[in-house]
This record gives C-alpha cells, structure tokens and sequence, in this order.
C-alpha cells in the first residue's frame, strides 16, 4: 500500500483561536487553525470556494467550507454551525485543541474567468461562510475587479456571521455591503426585509457582472427568481452546494447532485448547469 | 376462491370515492415470483390473482409507504387504503390498530381464508424456475401447478411453506369483506425447528447462532418486511449514540438481530416473512417463534387476533402481580 | 492467447498448488453460495451457477479497516494488504464488474486499499455453459466467455478444463502448472466456441440497453417510478449482491483510548443515506432513491465513464423479495420514450 497515495489519511492541525460567530442551539463558531506539519503547510494551496473535511479521530469528518481565502497567509478559517455528532465535538474543541483537516476538496470560483468583472455576492445565514473566502479574495486583488458588492442577512443580528469584517469590508473604497434582517429590531439601523427583497431594493445591474448566492434553500429560491427578474444571464449566477459526504473525495457515491458529485464536480456550480439538474435544489 | 368474484369486489372497492388505492399481489415477471400490485384504478384488477405463490404479507405497505408533507395549499388526502390480507396478514393489520399504528377507518380489509402457501424454493427443488411465470392453484389439500398442456399435482407436504405448517389462524382475523369459504385450521406441526435448538446444549447453541448470524449482510430486508418494524427512526439505524456499530460482523450484528427480535416479542404474528426474505437463509423465524411461544405460554398472550385488545408489554392493571410496571 | 488443457484427473494435484496462494472458490455456506477460503487438502467443486455474494467482497470487504489510531499516539495504524490472493471460479460477469469499478476507485484519487487489492489478486475465471435464469450479460455488453478483467479464463469441456491465458499474472500461474498441463489441441478451442455459442443461445431474457442512457434524462419525472417502487422494501439487497455497486459509509469506533477509522458498504436505497444531519433529505422516499439507482446505473456512470454500470449478472432480479426486476424495469423505460 506504501506505493499508493492514501487520500483518506488527515493531516492534524491545531486550533489557533475559536470564536462565536452566533449563540443558542445551533450556533455557529469559527476555528482558526494552523496546520501541524511543516511541510504540509508550506504546500498547502486552496482555491477560493474549495472545502475540507475536518474532525476528530474516533469521532468524525464533516466537509466544511474553507472560510479563508488563499489570500489570508497562515491559516485556515472554519465556521461551523453546531448541527450533530462531528459538529457537536468540534464545538467542544479550544485554543490549543487539536483538529484533523483533510483536503482541500473540489472545484473553485472560477476567480480568472472573472477578472474585470463586478462581483454581487447573495448571501443568508450559515451560507456567508462559504461567500466569505470570494469575498476576502475579491477584497485583496481588487484591482483586478470593476467592484464587488456584498448583500448579506439572517433572521436576527445575532444571527449575522462575520460582524465585526463587515465593518472593515464596508470601509474599503469599491466596495458595497448591505445587510439585513428578516424582522424589525430594536437599534438596528439597516434593511429590514428578506435578502432576496434587500437584493431588489440594490437593484444590481446585470452587465458585468457576476452573481453567488449561497443561503437556506428557500433563500436560493427566491434570490434566483430576482436575479432573473433583475435579467441576470443563468450564466452569471453561480451557488454553492451541499449534500451528506463522507468521502470527500468520489468514492462513496453519496454526494450526488444528478449525474453531478458535490464533492468533486462542485461545489461551485453555475445556475446554467445546474437549472438542468432536478436534484440540485431538493 | 372464485378468482372472478376477487376481481370484482375490488374494482368496486377501488372504485369508491373514499379509497386511494388497493393493494394485491399480481404474477411476477418469472419463474414462481409474485409481485404486490399497487391498484389505482378499476382496470388494474385484471392482474390481480391470489394463488398459493402469494405469501408476502402486504400489511407491510400500510407503514412503509411514506406519508408526503402536503404542499401548501393542499388538503391532505385521508381516503383509505384497501388491502388483501390472509390470515396471518390480517393479524398484522389487527397489531398495527391495537398499537395505533394505523386507523381501523384507514383501511379497508379484504379478508381471503388461505388454504396454505408454498415456500417457491421448495418448489424450485423439484421444478426449476422458467422464465415464464408460472400458474398455480390449489388442488384439495395439495397444489397444482400448471405448465403449458401439464397439470402437475404437488403434494402439500412437498412444499408448503414452514409457516405455514405451525399456522393457527388460517382464516382473516378482521376483514370488512371476505373473499372465499373459510379454511378449517389444520392440525398445528410441532415446531421442530425451534425445539431442535432448545434441545442442543449451550455452547452448541452459540455455534449455531453463531454460524448463522455470520451469514448477515446486515441488508436490513428482514426489518423492513416485517410489518411491525416500522419506527421512522429506527434505533438499530441511529449513529448519535451509535447502538449498534455499522461494521459488519458477528458481535455487531447478534446486536441487531437479539435486539430486534426483543423488540418484536409480544408484537410478532409469526407471518414469517423475515426469513423469507432474508437472502442468505438465516432462519430468523426461529428467533421469532421462540418468543411469540414464550409470551403464549407465560403470559397466555397473542398478539394480532383481537384490534381492540390493550398492547402486551405496554398496559398495566392495578391488580397485576408485579408492584410498578417494570 | 495461448490455450492449456487441465485433465480433471490432475484437479486435485491443480487446487493443491494454487492453495498455498491464498485460494479462495466458490462454496456453499450454510445453504449460500460464496467466496471461501481453500485450505491446504481441501478440495473444490466447480458447478453451475454463481454465487449470492458477488467476488467483490474479497477485493472491496463488506467492512475494513482503514486505520487504527490511539490516544498519545501520532503515528497512524495501516492494515497490511501485502497478502497475495487467487480467486477460483469467478465467472466472466463479475469479473467485468471489476474492471468497471476500477474506473471509479481511480478517479482522480487512487483508492489504495482497493487498487493493492485487486493488484494482489489473480482471478482464474470460469466460462458459464449453463447461465441462470436471469443472466443477461449479453445484453450488457458482455458474454458467458468474456475474458475482460481475468487472468486466465477456463472452460469445463467435460472430462478436462481448457486453461486461455489472458494476462501476464495468468501467464505465470500456467507456467507454474505446466507440468499438469497439455497444450490444447484445436478441437478442445473449438469445442470451447460451441459451448460459448450454446451458452448465449441459452439466455432467455434480456433487454436492449441502446438508447436507455439518453431516454433517462427525460423520464425524470415519470409516472414509471412511482410505479417500480412502490412494493419495494428499501432494503440493501440489490446493492449489496451487485457486483458493481460499491457505495460506501465510513464509520468511526473507539475502544478505550483507542479506535478504528473504517468502511462498510453502503446502500443508495436506505433512507439515512443521503439524510443531511438537519433532517433534510433530497431523496426523501423510495420513489427516488430507486429513480436514482437507475439513473447513477444507467445515465451517470455513462456520463462518467463511457460504461453502463452493470454486467447482466442478474443477481438483483433473482434476489429481490418483491419482484423488482431490472429487465422489466429497463423495459419499461425503454416503454416510457
């Protein structure tokens, strides 16, 4: 077996800081972790949109989006809401605590492709956290963009990922953010409104530009309706997807999206070749 | 049983505006295979048989099949379910209503006194599998089995099913209509299967099961065709405790099968189709039968004969021997 | 290919030799036909017929280990897999199965605990002369004498086996044998061709798959699935007992302050398979999981691989408790166009 290559093998890393992101029974933390190995983490390259599966020994892995962009030098960000048994154990996890990370895992935002263009991102809830790398990405290459505009809710303000960056990212000259509430809060002085009304209210124009959404499903549903609605081409619209995995990596067969493995085949996908695809939105 | 006079009733019953659909059995595609038809409408009934072949216990579907969410706007579609049962099937309809698991209203039952099945691997024995699907009937106490211009007649004790030979209740314990004379209950087989284990020393016992419960794949066909496995969340499925490992060997699944069958004592109505299906031949009935016979005899208790009676295990009289429930 | 002869007088000399490697044949278990160890002085009987569990148990384990690891420990435990291995007997479809799956555990990502396996393993396949009831593997591309994915390929001519030498590894498994062999005289190969010739006229059913691939797509919504599904159990039969299924769970298990990372088959037709942990699952009922099993068979694994996954073994139809049967179903899609 010593002359294959074994892509079940994690690496170790260790966490550097955790944080909550949000509170109560399904709360989001975010894990900063630093890769053990030297050398692992001197090779270590992602793309913006790729994920790894992190976890425990003797507990489990579960395929999360690698939060960071390749632009964040050092680290990688996990956020994690806590959801059933891996998750649960990683919340438990510390400073100085120990992680695996395998990966990383699948396609990426075709970041090239766009060069010149503006980039929309549409995000809700949990689904800022796979945003958030093509965010911080665009951020730090901005010259290479016409702009980037971030529309971002959740059903409360102690829902919102990422406050505290909002506020920096909001500073950033050729950057647009709004952010939303679903219901009326005391003190809070922005949109109040579901993200695929706050995406009407910005009112984006198509041309050049590059749409991502990312939310509950019932988000995506309605944030694609208005992007059609708004005369955005299908390919101009791309989404992440999730499915169960435990692989990571093709081999278990259960990931599949149609004749698409969210593992592999994505999980960036364009709404061009998903709208094909019945499964995609189940 | 007038094959003609089944049919009718069921293309008026399915007729009827308060019945979603009926189920049956129809011919396979093959061999001595016969398949639950699923009958929607009135033209559905021309397949629709009832032979010594039809052994799987279609009560089964009154809980496998899913309940959708109704789409918003929608009114849910309570219309009853038909079902044809025999006598051992209809103990299973009974069980399901005494633990509400159904709705006695929720279904129409169909009730055929069955003269006994045949175990179709017995069959195959002496007359292998075509690939055209065979006709059967019964003839007197023994079977017919028709191929092209030959009647064959089969001699009962050849190949009538196991369960069959220890039935007690051949005749449909409920049914709102029935289908057929009813069946004198024939002089009950002493169940040697059973017996034979008993009779075998402890550690000789433990080969036994041992050699046995190896054999498991864990396809889990034997819990999903037995009409009263029918948790939606199945604990011998739960990950978050882990109950039972997913690892597939002896240990993990003696797990599976004592459990399960622990689980089935007071409840099972010996309607055999555990071992049916098993496809490695794990004589599971034997596990089953043990304890339905152990319920009989020391609490003088059967399960699936009267749907209004209270659930074994699961009601306590202020008068019973023991102090709490336990 | 060169062509051996085996007298069935030299059988026993010919089992001795091959089972100091390893052997494994097929057997009968406790009434189920299946893979068994051949020890040293057993014998083996080659009949008719294929076995309940397909020759992919031995090369993909129903349950395996990845690693071991514990508590203070670093370092992480691997299982051997250096043990070289025969399989006696495997007939002409599982053997394809092999070679089809073996797309899938290269893709992209080499699995090395199947590819070392199958790397390790010599199949010494076994023609079919009688194919069962629902054999089919004419219909999916194969024959009852196809060598694709064997080393060696015998025949039963009657009174001795004729040995085709497929591949190296077979080559050198004959050239170990040589001195029980003959060479095989021509009427012993054509002898071999009317067998193979009877044999596919002895296969009753079967279905044209041309066609079916890209009909799928636009059956999706079908009444025909609601149809199919609707006895079915959903249970792993099917999957299980396919030689060219392979879906896998990979489960944790701890021990004290150690454990197991490790895998078992699983099944496309169990609910908890693609149930996410919040409870949402996008094939919430048999209705697609089975209208998914067809499709990955049929549609995507062509999408992927250029080969419908399946062999035609037959084994689905034959097992399944409630008459789902495959060549009805492929009819019936065929039908739906």
């Amino acid at each position: 077996m010593k002359d294959y290559v074994n892509p079940y093998i994690p690496f170790t890393a260790t966490v550097e800081e955790v944080w909550n992101e949000t509170y109560g029974d399904r709360c989001i933390k975010t894990f900063k972790v630093v890769l053990d190995d030297a050398a692992v983490r001197e090779s270590w390259s992602h793309r913006p949109g790729q994920c790894a599966m992190i976890g425990l020994l003797g507990v489990g892995e579960s395929m999360i989006s690698i939060s960071s962009s390749p632009t964040e030098k050092g680290y990688l960000r996990f956020s994690v809401m806590r959801a059933g048994k891996v998750t649960s154990a990683l919340h438990q996890l510390e400073a100085g605590d120990k992680m695996t990370v395998r990966g990383p895992y699948g396609n990426s935002f075709p970041v090239d492709d766009w060069k010149g263009k503006e980039i929309l991102t549409i995000g809700g809830g949990i689904g800022q956290a796979p945003l958030r790398p093509i965010v911080e990405y665009v951020k730090a290459n901005l010259s290479d963009y016409a702009g980037l505009t971030t529309i971002y809710g959740a059903r409360t303000s102690g829902d919102l990922c990422f406050k505290q960056e909002f506020a920096e990212t909001a500073k950033v000259d050729g950057v647009c953010c709004h952010l939303s509430v679903d219901i009326e809060e005391e003190g809070w002085p922005h949109y109040v409104g579901f993200v695929p009304s706050l995406l009407m209210e910005v009112n984006p124009s198509p041309e050049n530009t590059i749409a991502i959404t990312c939310g509950p499903p019932i988000m995506i549903r309605f944030v694609l309706e208005n992007l059609k609605k708004l005369n955005f081409a299908d390919e101009q619209i791309y989404t992440t997807l999730e499915n169960r995995m435990k692989c990571g990596i093709g081999k278990c067969g259960r990931c599949n999206a149609g004749n698409l493995y969210v593992c592999k085949d994505g999980p960036v996908f364009s709404y061009a070749v998903l709208k094909d695809v019945p499964e995609a939105f189940a | 049983m007038d094959l003609d006079k089944l049919r009718k009733t069921a293309a008026e019953v399915v007729s009827r505006d308060d019945v979603k659909y009926l189920i049956g059995w129809r011919r396979g595609t093959f061999g001595y295979r016969v398949a639950p038809h699923f009958i929607e409408d009135a033209a559905g009934v021309d397949e629709l048989i009832f032979s010594p072949l039809c052994i799987a216990n279609l009560a089964n579907y009154l809980t496998l099949t899913e309940k959708l969410p109704v789409p918003r706007g929608q009114e849910a579609d309570t219309r009853k379910v038909a079902l044809l049962v025999k006598g051992c099937d209809s103990r299973a309809v009974a069980q399901l209503i005494v633990e509400k698991g159904i709705k006695r209203e929720d279904v129409v039952v169909i009730g055929m006194p069955c003269p006994g099945m045949i175990d179709w691997k017995l069959l195959a024995e002496r007359y292998p599998e075509t690939d055209v699907a065979a006709e059967i009937g019964w003839k007197g106490e023994d079977f017919l089995l028709v191929r092209g211009e030959e009647e064959i007649t089969i001699p009962r004790a050849e190949v009538l099913a196991e369960k069959c030979r220890l039935c007690r209740h051949p005749n449909p314990v409920l049914s709102d209509i029935t289908i057929g004379e009813a069946v004198e209950p024939w002089a009950v087989a002493e169940d040697s299967g059973v017996a034979e284990i008993e009779a075998k020393e402890t550690a000789e016992r433990w080969d036994y099961w041992e050699e046995q419960f190896s054999k498991c794949i864990r396809c889990y066909s034997c819990r999903n065709a037995c009409p009263l496995c029918y948790c939606e969340d199945c604990i011998l499925d739960r990950l978050d405790p882990i109950w039972v490992n997913r690892a597939v060997n002896f240990s993990e699944n003696t797990a599976f099968h004592l459990a399960r069958a622990f689980h089935l004592a007071g409840r099972c109505v010996e309607c055999g189709e555990c071992e049916r299906v098993c496809p490695v031949g794990i004589p599971l009935g034997k596990l089953n039968r043990k304890l339905a016979r152990t319920v009989r005899e020391e609490y003088g208790f059967e399960p699936g004969l009267d749907p209004e009676a209270e659930p074994f295990q699961a009601s306590f009289k202020p008068d019973d021997p023991e102090e709490f429930i336990l | 290919m060169s062509a051996m002869l085996l007298n069935k007088e030299k059988w026993s000399e010919f089992i001795g030799k091959l089972s100091g490697k390893n052997l494994w044949a097929p057997a009968v278990q406790g009434e189920v036909k299946k893979y068994a160890p051949v020890a040293e002085g057993e014998t083996v009987e080659l009949d008719e017929g294929n076995t309940t569990v397909p020759p992919k148990a031995l090369l993909f384990p129903q349950t395996e280990t990845l690693y071991r690891f514990s508590t203070g420990k670093e370092e992480l435990e691997f299982p051997g897999l250096d043990e070289e291995m025969v399989l006696l007997g495997v007939r002409p479809c599982d053997a394809r199965a092999m070679a089809l799956v073996e797309n899938l555990f290269r893709w992209d990502f080499d699995d090395p605990y199947y590819l070392k396996r199958r790397e390790l393993t010599t199949l010494i396949g076994l023609a079919c002369n009688e194919p069962e009831l629902n054999c089919f593997c004419p219909s999916m591309g194969g024959s009852p004498d196809s060598t694709e994915g064997l080393d060696i390929l015998m025949t039963d001519l009657g009174e001795s086996y004729l040995l085709e030498t497929v591949t190296e590894k077979g080559k050198a498994i004959v050239e170990e044998m040589k001195d029980l062999l003959e060479e095989a005289p021509a009427d012993a190969l054509e002898q071999k061709e009317q067998l193979a010739k009877g044999a596919r006229e002895k296969i009753r059913r079967g279905v044209d798959p041309d066609g079916v691939p890209e009909a799928l797509p636009q059956l999706w919504e079908d009444p025909l699935w609601q149809r199919i599904s609707a006895p079915c159990l959903g249970c792993g039969i099917c999957t299980y007992l396919c030689p060219t299924c392979y879906c896998f769970d990979i489960q944790d298990e701890i021990e004290g302050s150690a454990g197991r990372r490790c895998r078992m088959w699983d099944s496309c037709m169990f609910a908890e398979y693609t149930k996410h942990t919040s409870g949402h699952n996008p094939r919430p009922t048999r209705r697609e999981r089975t209208r998914n099993r067809i499709n990955h068979k049929y549609s995507y694994f062509v999408d992927k691989f250029g080969v419908i996954a399946c062999v035609g073994c037959g084994r689905c139809s034959t097992l399944c408790p409630v008459n789902i049967d495959l060549i009805d179903i492929l009819r019936q899609v065929k039908a739906a166009q």
